[in-house]
């Protein structure tokens, strides 16, 4: 459980994080979903105390993240793929960082197994690829087996393998009751692997929800319809709908009564019908309602 | 190319519950960070170089030396070169961490970050103390068919103590290197300020000696820049010691002082 208050931090004039609150619970996977330079990164910084808040505070069950008698079984963390040294094998940087624990060598060489790196191990982090590095990342943040696990764009740089394979990862982990907060700027790869989304934009929250309710109440669900009397249907129709776009001559996107109500109607009259099809939002449309310019980072209570 | 074929599973065969981050962890850790760095071992091999080679060379001529010149010093002398390895050791192996992002690993994995630097000053510590042993004990057996007067063992003034307080010396030159790195946490300028310290200040401060009475109070004070308190100490048969040890401690201890109130106090 991850248990934000009132976080706020400043660079200086420029406000990374403004008054954040969030909780982040066990048992899902809570994304952290926006743009860049939104305020993921400082946020999950802060977490684990990188960064100092400059107000706010944030624990981690229930205690401040540098109280923890040992912070790498408490929390796994991925920030980014390039905080080991360049000079370093892979597998001594695992052991490096497994030793500050008392840590087994034994786990190190499970890791290393667990994240496919068995090949590279022995070759120094400087010249591995972005999705080699990606994987030492996560290796590290696994060493603990912590109950916690922040990862900072995990798929960041990982081939298709990859990515399925952190997807189940921690949607495995969240089964078994972990805490899991990852962020993405790829709205398809949340939608795929969150259950509950906070999105930030500008260093606040916009949203704090379930996948679903999110893309409910950000999305319209429009229903198109094609048939050789649409105005005609549409006239029947106007009286129930919120809006009724005429996109071409026949075909037409009708926001309000869903697509049985339309059948059923047009039948009623006889009218002939070619096309019909809802089309539900996705997150990615409730993500750029939320984020995008016609709503400004506008801030709405779900 | 590797693929994550295991099952997506963390939970193996670690017991976490026994766990915990501890100091003698921490220096174990730092020890690994330490000696798995081909700069290490490329460092602490040309001081052992530099060390042992001038050795030979004084000693060579050691036979026309101005009489009363004690052997020991032929072992003593590339201190004043072998400091700056030593120096810019200690600050790469602070600076490394900050150039490759490193720090935000280690302070993830320690987030009481006193602990991690007093962890890497005694592991530095460490290393340059048994390195400078070691370079002392080859220095000495090479010199011996050489040196016109053997090294006097039966009197520690002239043998034992100054080599002891130059292991001291190279240490505390290390750890002003370790202090700098938190300091400046920049490669380049962690090392120039630690050269700068230990090699230019004391001879711009020698540079006052002509300028006559006015000056003399910067000559004076240069006695306790970490080059010349060293030299005190380390020099045979030399009298009035502790003021000087103290100075040169005293640097070690300040700079970490600062580095471990920049490290406490700053974002990583």
């Amino acid at each position: 459980m991850i248990v934000a208050e009132s976080l706020s931090k400043s660079f200086g004039a420029k406000h990374a994080v403004s008054d954040v609150s969030f909780t982040v619970r066990p048992g899902k996977v809570t994304g952290f979903l926006g743009p860049n330079g939104a305020g993921k990164s400082t946020t999950m910084r802060m977490i684990v105390g990188l960064d100092r808040p400059t107000a706010g505070r944030v624990t981690v069950n229930g205690q401040r993240y540098a109280q923890a008698s040992s912070p790498l079984t408490e929390v796994g963390v991925l920030l980014d793929a390039k905080a080991v040294h360049t000079g370093r094998t892979a597998r001594n940087h695992l052991r490096a960082m497994a030793a500050t624990h008392g840590i087994p060598t034994s786990r190190v060489d499970d890791v290393i197994d667990i994240t496919g790196l068995a090949s590279v191990a022995r070759k120094r982090a400087g010249g591995f690829s972005l999705g080699m590095g990606q994987r030492l990342g996560i290796a590290a943040a696994l060493l603990g087996d912590p109950h916690t696990l922040i990862l900072d764009e995990p798929v960041n740089g990982l081939d298709p393998e990859g990515v399925l394979w952190v997807r189940r990862f921690v949607r495995h982990a969240a089964s078994e009751g972990k805490t899991v907060l990852l962020s993405s700027h790829l709205m398809s790869e949340m939608a795929l692997t969150a259950d509950h989304i906070i999105v930030l934009g500008r260093g606040r929250v916009l949203a704090d929800a379930p996948v679903d309710e999110l893309v409910r109440q950000w999305t319209r669900t429009v229903v198109r319809v094609r048939s050789p009397r649409a105005h005609e249907l549409a006239d029947l129709i106007a009286p129930e709908a919120v809006s009724v776009t005429h996109l071409a001559d026949g075909l037409m996107d009708v926001e309000g009564p869903l697509a049985p109500a339309i059948g059923d109607l047009a039948a009623a009259h006889g009218i002939p019908i070619h096309e019909l099809t809802p089309t539900s939002g996705t997150l990615e449309d409730a993500y750029l309602s939320l984020t995008g310019d016609d709503v400004e980072y506008k801030t709405k209570d779900i | 190319m590797t693929t994550l074929t295991a099952p997506p599973t963390a939970s193996t065969s670690v017991s976490t519950s026994t766990l915990r981050l501890t100091f003698p962890h921490l220096v174990r850790s730092e020890w690994i960070k330490l000696t798995t760095l081909r700069s290490t071992w490329w460092s602490l091999g040309i001081a052992v170089l530099l060390s042992v080679g001038i050795s030979m060379m004084v000693a060579s001529a050691s036979a026309d030396f101005a009489p009363g010149f004690a052997s020991v010093g032929a072992i003593l002398m590339p201190t004043q070169f072998t400091m700056l390895v030593a120096g810019i050791l200690g600050a790469i192996a602070v600076t490394g961490e900050y150039s490759t992002g490193m720090i935000r690993s280690t302070v993830t994995a320690a987030p009481r970050r006193g602990a991690v630097l007093a962890a890497k000053a005694v592991v530095v510590a460490v290393l340059i103390a048994v390195t400078t042993l070691v370079s002392y004990v080859i220095a000495i057996l090479a010199t011996a068919p050489i040196l016109t007067v053997a090294i006097d063992w039966s009197d520690a003034a002239l043998s034992t103590l100054p080599l002891a307080l130059g292991v001291l010396s190279m240490v505390c030159f290390a750890l002003i290197g370790v202090g700098f790195g938190f300091l400046i946490r920049n490669g380049a300028g962690a090392i120039a300020a630690t050269v700068g310290l230990l090699f230019v200040l004391p001879i711009v401060a020698s540079m006052f000696m002509m300028a006559g009475e006015a000056w003399r109070w910067i000559v004076d004070a240069s006695a306790y820049l970490p080059m010349n308190a060293a030299a005190t100490i380390t020099t045979p048969g030399g009298t009035d010691l502790l003021p000087a040890a103290l100075a040169l401690v005293g640097w070690a201890a300040a700079l970490l002082l600062g580095g471990w109130a920049v490290l406490k106090t700053r974002d990583a």
